[in-house]
C-alpha cells in the first residue's frame, strides 16, 4: 500500500476531530477526556490524525512540502490507535491508522526520516536489537534458567523475550518469571537465545517495512527449524508485530500467544494456583498493542465497491479493526485472581486507554513528548488510588518507570508476571 | 501569499514561538474543510488558506494578537473545534489568521446551586456533559454532537438540540460572555460587566445577544468569544453513565426512572399530532428524529448492521433485502425517538401512561423492534451523549443538509412530501445514496417548551467522487427551486452554497429579503465594533445604499 491508497480516505476526512477524543460515549470527566497524545503536545490540527490525513493530501498535491515542522508533525506520535477507534465509531470507510503508516513509509523512502531513529536503525542492522546492546549477549537473562536452546534442539512452543525483557537488567526478571510459569505449565518450550532477532516492529512502526521484512524472515526461518508452531511472548510490541503484521506482511501462520492469555488460560483451567495473598491496589494499563491494536489479523485482498448508488463497501468485506475483540478481559481475569489484589479501572480503558507513550517510535525520537504522554497515565492511575500501575508489555512498563521517577512519584509499575510471581 | 513578517513577530511575541505557524502544510490542515468541495472551484477539498494560525490561550492574548492584526489590517478567523467550511477563511486573497482556540480549554467553574457552568471555547459538550452529570446536572447538546464547543454553540452558532426541548437553546441559555470584538475591545455582557457574575445575560450591563448571534450567530466573522456562561439543567440519572458493549454500539442502560423509546406514526398527519400532544403535556427529556439520518428505506438494516459489532457496511445490502427486516422498516418509517425521563418512579409511570394516552388518540405506537433492549439501550446513549453524530457521514463520508426550515408541526410537514419527492428524484441519479426520499431528521422542538423544529434533508454524498459531488450541488439547487416554487424560505442547502458566492451575490440576495433594514442595522453595529472590516460576511450585513430601492416591509 502507499499513501496514494488513502487518498479517498483524506477526500471523505470531514474533520470532525473525533480522533483527538476518546469514543465519546466513554468520555467519564474533562480531565480524562483525550484520547490522542500527539494532537495535546503538538497542538496544531496537523498532530491529529484527521491532520495527518491533509497532510498526505497536500503533499500529493503538489500544495506544501516536508519542512521540519512537517517531519515532527508526521513523527511525534505513538501510533498507538486511539484515533482509529474513536473514527470508526461512525466510519466504516476510512483507516487513520494504516494511512498514518503509509505518510510515514513516504517520508522514509522521500529520505526524512528523523535524524534521531539512525542509532535504533543501526542497532537492528547490525546486533538485531533496538537497544544499541551486542546480539551475543541478547540470551543472557535466561543463562542459568535450563531452557532449550532452539538453535539445537526442537519444541512445540517457542518463548520470545523481545529486546527489552532480553537487555534490560530491570525488567529481565519478567522474562524469568514467564519461563518459571511456562515450565510450571509443562509446556514444551525453549529460546533463540542470541540468534533470536527483534521483531521488527518497531522499525515498521515509523515505517521502515524493510526491517519488518527482515526480522520476519529471520525469525520464521528460525522457528520453522526448530519445529515451532507457537510462539509465547510477554511483550505486547512483539505479539502485536508476530500476531498482526507477520500474519500480513510476511504470510506468517504460526500461532501467537501473550503470557496474559496463557496466564488466563491457566487460571481457568485450575493449572496455575495463587494462593499466596498480595495485598495490594492495582489499577491495570491496557497496552495499544495487546489491546486495542491485538485483534487478530484477517487475510484481506479486495476493492471499494458502491451499494445504493454510492455507499462506500468493500468487495469481499473489509475486515474492521476497531478495538471491538482486543486483549481486555484475560489480564483481568488473571489479576482478579491473585487473592487479595483489588482492581480499581482507570477512566480510559480497553479500547479507549491512553497510550504509555513509548510507541510509535516516540521514545526513541521524541523523548519529551514520550516522558510527558507517560506522565499523563500515572496520574490517571493515581486519582484511582492504586498502589501500583499493572501492565503487560516490557515498553509501557519502562516508560512509566521513567516517568514516575523522573516525577519522584510513589506509584509502583509492575508487570503482571510480577504480581503472578508473587502469588505463587 | 504569505503573512509580513513584522506581522508574524508580533503575533510570536505574543504567545510564544510554538503556538503561531505559517507552515504551508498545517495552514492547509485549517483550509481542507467539509462542504468545501460544494462550493469552491474545481470542486477543491480546500478553503483559503489562511495565512497564520495562532493559539492564543487567554483572553489577554486573544486581544493583543487582535490588535496585531489591526495595525496590520489581516482579518480575524477564530475557531474551537473547527468544523464545517465556514470555519475556515472566506477569500483567497484576504490575508487571515485563524485562531486556533484549542488551548482556552478549562472549565472554569460549575455552579451547582446555580445550575451555570462557566466554560471556556474548547470544551466541548461532551466533557462539559460528564462533568455536570457528577452534579446531578446536564447540558443541551447541539444537533451536530457532544464533540462540539460549547461556546461555539452558545454564541456563535445555532444552538438547539435534541434535549432543546426540555433543556433550551443554547442561545436562550446563554448567560453571559466574554467577547473580543473585532478592534479588540473586551466586551462582557450582562450581570457579568457589572461584577454581579454570570446569571444573566441581560443587563445591567450591555446585551449584544441578539445583535451578535441572532438565530445563527456570526460564525467566527465577528471577533472571538473567549468564555460564557451556560445554563443547566437537572440529570436525574447517574452521576457517571455507566456504558457497556463494543465499540461502535455502546450502550447505555435505562434505569427505572427512564424510558427510551422508538414512536411510529402511521401518517404525517398523526406524527404532527402527536408532536403537539407531547408539547402539551409537557412530555420528554430528549425528543428527536434521529434514526432515520440514515434514511427511511435503510434506517432498520443500517442500524441493527451497527449495533454488531462483527458486522460491516456490506451487512446492510443483505439486511435491507429480509422480509422481516422490511416489515419493521415499515413500521419505524415515520418515526422519531423519545427520553423519558422522572426524578421518581412515580414519575416515570406517569409519564408512560400520559405517553399512552397520546398514542391511543394520535394512531401513533412505540416501534416494537426499536424498543427492545439491545436498540433500546443504544438509542438511550446516542441520544444522551449525542456521541454518534458523525454517523451523519456513514455512508460515504459526505452529506449535506437540505431544508430545516423550523416552524410548527403543521408547517413542517407541509414540506415534507416536497422534500422526499425532491429527494428521491435526484437519487435516480444513482450519484446520491439511495436511501429513500425521506432522510428527514430534526429535533422535537429547538425551544424550550415545544413548538418549533425543522427537518433536515440528510443529503448523502462521496466526496471523493467528483460526479457525487455534482449530484450534491444539483440537489441543493434543486431543493432552493422547490422552496421557491413553495414561496417559503430557503433553507440549509442556501446556507451552505452561498460560502462560496462573491459579496455582489450574497449582497443581492439580501437586497430581495422583506427587512433590509435588519441587515443595514447591523452594517452601522459591525461599522461600531469593527471598523477595519476584519470580520468576515458570517456575520451578515448590507453595504451601504445596497438594493436602494426599497422593499415594501422597508419603505415608510
Amino acid at each position: 500500500m502507499t499513501i496514494q491508497d488513502y487518498r479517498a480516505d483524506a477526500l471523505r476526512c470531514t474533520r470532525c476531530a473525533y480522533c483527538k477524543w476518546v469514543p465519546l460515549d466513554l468520555m467519564k470527566s474533562w480531565r480524562f477526556s483525550k484520547g490522542c497524545p500527539s494532537i495535546e503536545y503538538g497542538k496544531f490540527h496537523s498532530y491529529s490524525a484527521g491532520g495527518r490525513l491533509i497532510t498526505s493530501l497536500s503533499l500529493m498535491d503538489g500544495r506544501s512540502t516536508v519542512t521540519d515542522k512537517v517531519r515532527d508533525s508526521v513523527f511525534m506520535c505513538n501510533m498507538c490507535g486511539s484515533c482509529d477507534v474513536a473514527c470508526k465509531m461512525c466510519r466504516y470507510d476510512m483507516e487513520p491508522l494504516l494511512a498514518m503508516h503509509e505518510l510515514r513509509a513516504k517520508l522514509v523512502e522521500d529520505g526524512d526520516l528523523p535524524e534521531a531513529y539512525q542509532p535504533m536503525l543501526e542497532s537492528l542492522r547490525t546486533d538485531y536489537n533496538t537497544m544499541g546492546e551486542p546480539h551475543e549477549r541478547r540470551g543472557d537473562w535466561a543463562k542459568d534458567l535450563g531452557v532449550k536452546d532452539l538453535t539445537k534442539t526442537t519444541a512445540k512452543y517457542v518463548f520470545h523475550a523481545g529486546c527489552r525483557y532480553s537487555f534490560d537488567g530491570e525488567q529481565s526478571e519478567v522474562a524469568r518469571t514467564a519461563v518459571a510459569i511456562l515450565k510450571k505449565a509443562g509446556l514444551d518450550f525453549g529460546i533463540m537465545g542470541a540468534a533470536e532477532s527483534c521483531c521488527g516492529g518497531k522499525a515498521f512502526s515509523i515505517g521502515v517495512d524493510q526491517q519488518l521484512h527482515k526480522s520476519a524472515d529471520h525469525n520464521l526461518a528460525a522457528w520453522k527449524k526448530a519445529g515451532v508452531d507457537t510462539v509465547i511472548t510477554a511483550c505486547a510490541d512483539c505479539y502485536y508485530a508476530f500476531k498482526r503484521l507477520y500474519t500480513q506482511h510476511a504470510g506468517s501462520t504460526i500461532k501467537v500467544v501473550h503470557m496474559v492469555e496463557l496466564l488466563d488460560q491457566m487460571v481457568a483451567d485450575g493449572s496455575l494456583k495463587m494462593t499466596n495473598p498480595v495485598p495490594m491496589k492495582v489499577t491495570y494499563h491496557d497496552p495499544c498493542h495487546l489491546g486495542r491494536q491485538g485483534e487478530d489479523y484477517v487475510p484481506w485482498d479486495g476493492v471499494e465497491k458502491k451499494i445504493f448508488g454510492q455507499a462506500v463497501v468493500y468487495d469481499p468485506p473489509r475486515p474492521r479493526y476497531n478495538g471491538a475483540f482486543g486483549v481486555y478481559d484475560a489480564p483481568r481475569n488473571v489479576l482478579k485472581a491473585i487473592p487479595g489484589v483489588e482492581l480499581v479501572e482507570m477512566e480510559r480503558i480497553k479500547e479507549g486507554a491512553w497510550c504509555c507513550g513509548a510507541g510509535g517510535g516516540a521514545r526513541e525520537g521524541y523523548p519529551k513528548f514520550s516522558e510527558w504522554t507517560a506522565g499523563e497515565r500515572i496520574e490517571e492511575a493515581e486519582s484511582t488510588g492504586a498502589d501500583a500501575l499493572v501492565t503487560a508489555c516490557p515498553w509501557c512498563e519502562r516508560n512509566f518507570i521513567d516517568a514516575v521517577r523522573g516525577a519522584k512519584g510513589k506509584l509502583e509499575v509492575l508487570d503482571i508476571l510480577q504480581l503472578v510471581d508473587m502469588a505463587l | 501569499m504569505e503573512i509580513s513578517r513584522d506581522a508574524y513577530r508580533a503575533i510570536e511575541d505574543i504567545v510564544g514561538p510554538d503556538n503561531v505557524t505559517d507552515d504551508p502544510a498545517f495552514l492547509d490542515s485549517y483550509a481542507f474543510e467539509w462542504l468545501a468541495e460544494l462550493v469552491r472551484p474545481n470542486r477543491s477539498h480546500y478553503m483559503p488558506r489562511p495565512w497564520a494560525v495562532v493559539m492564543p490561550a487567554s483572553t489577554r492574548e486573544v486581544q493583543a494578537v487582535t490588535k496585531v492584526c489591526n495595525k496590520y489590517k489581516i482579518k480575524i478567523k477564530p475557531i474551537s473545534t473547527g468544523w464545517y467550511h465556514w470555519a475556515a477563511p472566506m477569500k483567497d486573497d484576504e490575508p487571515t489568521v485563524q485562531f486556533d482556540l484549542r488551548r482556552m480549554n478549562r472549565i472554569i467553574d460549575i455552579d451547582e446551586k446555580n445550575r451555570f457552568a462557566i466554560v471556556e471555547p474548547y470544551v466541548i459538550c461532551a466533557q462539559l456533559q460528564a462533568e455536570a452529570m457528577k452534579l446531578g446536572l446536564n447540558c443541551n447538546i447541539i444537533g451536530a454532537g457532544s464533540s462540539t464547543s460549547v461556546v461555539a454553540s452558545a454564541c456563535a452558532y445555532f444552538g438547539g438540540g435534541p434535549s432543546s426541548h426540555y433543556m433550551g437553546n443554547n442561545s436562550d441559555n446563554l448567560l453571559g460572555q466574554e467577547w473580543v470584538t473585532p478592534a479588540g475591545k473586551v466586551v462582557r455582557t450582562g450581570s457579568l460587566s457589572s461584577g454581579a457574575g454570570w446569571f444573566c445575560s441581560e443587563g445591567p450591563g450591555p446585551s449584544v445577544r441578539g445583535v451578535t448571534r441572532g438565530n445563527l450567530g456570526s460564525r467566527g466573522g465577528l471577533g472571538t468569544y473567549t468564555k460564557c456562561a451556560i445554563k443547566l439543567a437537572d440529570w436525574p440519572g447517574p452521576a457517571e453513565m455507566e456504558v457497556k458493549g463494543r465499540p461502535p454500539g455502546y450502550r447505555l442502560p435505562i434505569g427505572e426512572n427512564f424510558r427510551a423509546y422508538t414512536i411510529g406514526a402511521p401518517n404525517w398527519e398523526a406524527w404532527a399530532n402527536c408532536y403537539y400532544a407531547i408539547y402539551d403535556n409537557g412530555l420528554g427529556y430528549i425528543f428527536h428524529r434521529q434514526l432515520n439520518l440514515a434514511g427511511a428505506n435503510l434506517a432498520t438494516a443500517l442500524w441493527l448492521t451497527y449495533i454488531d459489532p462483527t458486522k460491516t457496511l456490506n451487512d446492510v445490502e443483505t439486511l435491507a433485502k429480509d422480509p422481516e427486516i422490511i416489515a419493521i422498516n415499515e413500521t419505524a418509517r415515520i418515526s422519531f425517538q423519545l427520553i423519558l425521563a422522572a426524578q421518581s418512579i412515580d414519575g416515570i409511570q406517569l409519564q408512560d401512561k400520559i405517553l399512552d394516552e397520546i398514542l391511543s388518540q394520535t394512531g401513533c405506537y412505540r416501534v416494537e423492534r426499536y424498543c427492545e433492549q439491545d436498540m433500546a439501550e443504544f438509542t438511550n446513549m446516542y441520544m444522551q451523549r449525542l456521541g454518534h453524530k458523525h454517523c451523519n457521514f456513514i455512508w460515504a463520508g459526505g452529506y449535506m443538509g437540505s431544508w430545516m426550515q423550523a416552524g410548527t408541526p403543521d408547517f413542517v410537514k407541509g414540506y415534507v412530501p416536497t422534500a422526499i419527492k425532491g429527494f428521491e428524484d435526484d437519487q435516480q441519479s444513482h450519484l446520491l445514496v439511495e436511501c429513500g426520499g425521506d432522510a428527514l431528521m430534526g429535533c422535537g422542538s429547538t425551544l424550550g417548551g415545544g413548538g418549533y423544529f425543522g427537518l433536515e434533508q440528510f443529503v448523502s454524498y462521496d466526496p471523493a467522487s467528483d460526479a457525487s459531488i455534482d449530484a450534491c450541488i444539483k440537489h441543493m439547487e434543486d431543493a432552493i427551486a422547490d422552496c421557491v416554487a413553495q414561496g417559503i424560505p430557503l433553507g440549509k442547502e442556501q446556507l451552505y452554497l452561498q460560502i462560496g458566492w462573491t459579496d455582489q451575490r450574497i449582497w443581492d440576495g439580501m437586497a430581495k429579503a422583506p427587512q433590509t433594514f435588519v441587515l443595514d442595522f447591523q452594517r452601522q453595529f459591525k461599522d461600531a465594533v469593527d471598523p477595519n472590516y476584519l470580520g468576515d460576511r458570517n456575520y451578515p450585513w448590507l453595504p451601504e445604499k445596497w438594493g436602494e430601492a426599497p422593499a415594501p416591509a422597508q419603505a415608510k
